[in-house]
């Protein structure tokens, strides 16, 4: 399935919803997302990949870069990834220690700040 | 029908180096793996992971070079054990040529968006073979499982 996001507002927080595949054929739908978002002058973003079938390195490269985008603007990313078999995909890269994994749109955005 | 305890089973799949490939092939492949009921959900997703990875690695390196040739992914599916060899005629990759990613403490982290097949490969396969030469790259995966389950 071709890799689809939606957009959403949760107060401060932009809410982009995936659907698909985050692989390399998805990645650059999910680049151009984030891109428009943050160019928008939205910073603070919640990615729910809770309708991600499928995650590998590449797709997880796009997410490095979200943040990454994000953080340069003084924003966050969060990520929503209830799925074990994705969770277990950034814990191999090592990234469940760069990103909050939250189970649910709603605990992503009312998690608490952590100062860096 | 009883299962073939020493038989191997190929399954080989030519597909055009474009991205919108990778599905068909962790599906062809996640399929194959899936006609022996000793291997468990958990290593289908890991092999589909790992397949992903190095057709990846392989569609990259034609894009790369400008190489409209085919990248071939065998799936050899054994007792035991499954072997996946993906090929590409890219030009000659070395695996000392990956850098090591900083510290996920760093934030130089986050200037990196890619470098981490090759490990996700090796953790997720019990060995990994890469054989990289002139007229490209052929990376062999080995996923074990089931240890003396077949026929006993």
């Amino acid at each position: 399935m071709q890799l689809e996001c939606h957009r959403s507002h949760r107060g401060s927080w932009t809410v982009i919803t995936v659907l698909g595949d985050l692989d390399l054929a998805g990645a650059p739908r999910l680049r151009s997302e984030v891109v428009e978002v943050v160019a928008g002058g939205r910073h603070h973003v919640v990615l729910d990949l809770t309708a991600v079938d499928f995650v590998d390195s590449a797709g997880l490269g796009t997410v490095v870069g979200a943040l990454r985008r994000t953080r340069s603007h003084d924003g966050d990313l969060r990520v929503v990834c209830p799925e074990p078999r994705l969770r277990r995909v950034f814990e191999l890269c090592d990234l469940d220690r760069v990103f909050e994994l939250h189970t649910d749109v709603d605990g992503a955005v009312d998690a608490p700040v952590v100062t860096r | 029908m009883t299962s073939s305890d020493h038989h191997s089973e190929v399954v080989e799949l030519h597909v055009p180096a474009r991205p919108e490939y990778l599905q068909l092939v962790r599906t062809v492949v996640g399929a194959a793996a899936s006609t022996d009921p000793a291997l468990g959900p958990d290593r289908v997703a890991d092999l589909r992971l790992a397949v992903s990875e190095a057709a990846t690695n392989a569609i990259e390196a034609h894009g790369t070079s400008g190489i409209e040739d085919r990248v071939v992914i065998r799936c050899n599916v054994g007792a035991g054990r499954i072997e996946l060899e993906v090929t590409d005629r890219g030009a000659g990759f070395d695996p000392a040529d990956v850098p090591d990613l900083p510290s996920v403490e760093s934030a130089e982290r986050l200037d990196h968006e890619s470098g981490l097949g090759l490990s996700l490969m090796r953790q997720l396969a019990d060995e990994t073979v890469i054989e990289a030469g002139e007229s490209g790259t052929a990376v062999r995966l080995i996923i074990k499982f089931g240890e003396g389950s077949a026929g006993t």
